[in-house]
């Protein structure tokens, strides 16, 4: 092993956003002008289970826009945990794109690991 | 055998590892994961990073 990197999440690829909502059993995500509270925003909406308005993907910039009003009207949890789908699955997307194998395993804590095999031995 | 670990956490969060590069292949090898997925926040080099560095300045050093 010879280096670790931490990344923050940015949403910014709407095959993954897609394959995310499949995985978790969303429904198909939106582009367009979405209704929030107060306002409407432009973007790419995925709409949470139980959560009463969408998040909005900005793809091009990877910000999200959403009102949960602290948790009253969606749970923090949901948006992490699509977070998460997100991720895998735009790693798996980018690692198919360049040949390599994926393996996907479920950790104690939670946490979802994906092992890229590059090549043969070195 | 080479390889690049993804680890996911349950708020989204993610970390890049590499394993059985030498040197500076594992910058190179894991970057289009890098640039894809996000933003970099902070990087570690691991031991063995460094040691391959060493031994390919010494070689280099020796063969000059």
């Amino acid at each position: 092993m010879s280096h670790v990197v931490q990344i923050k999440t940015q949403v910014r690829d709407a095959a993954a956003v897609r394959a995310g909502c499949f995985r978790l059993g969303l429904d198909e995500p939106v582009e367009g002008e979405l209704k929030l509270f107060s306002e409407t925003v432009r973007g790419l909406g995925v709409q949470l289970r139980d959560w009463r308005y969408p998040v909005v993907f900005d793809l091009t910039t990877g910000e999200s826009k959403y009102d949960n009003y602290q948790g009253r009207w969606g749970r923090q949890g949901r948006l992490d945990e699509f977070l998460q789908a997100y991720a895998v699955e735009k790693t798996k997307i980018e690692a198919r794109r360049k040949g390599y194998s994926v393996a996907e395993h479920r950790l104690a804590d939670g946490s979802i690991k994906v092992s890229l095999t590059v090549g043969g031995a070195s | 055998m080479k390889t690049i670990d993804v680890v996911v956490s349950p708020v989204g969060a993610t970390r890049v590892e590499t394993n059985g590069f030498t040197g500076d292949q594992c910058r190179q090898a894991s970057a289009f994961l890098e640039q894809a997925l996000g933003l970099s926040q902070n990087e570690r080099l691991k031991a063995d990073f460094y040691k391959t560095e060493v031994r390919d300045q010494q070689q280099a050093q020796q063969s000059s």
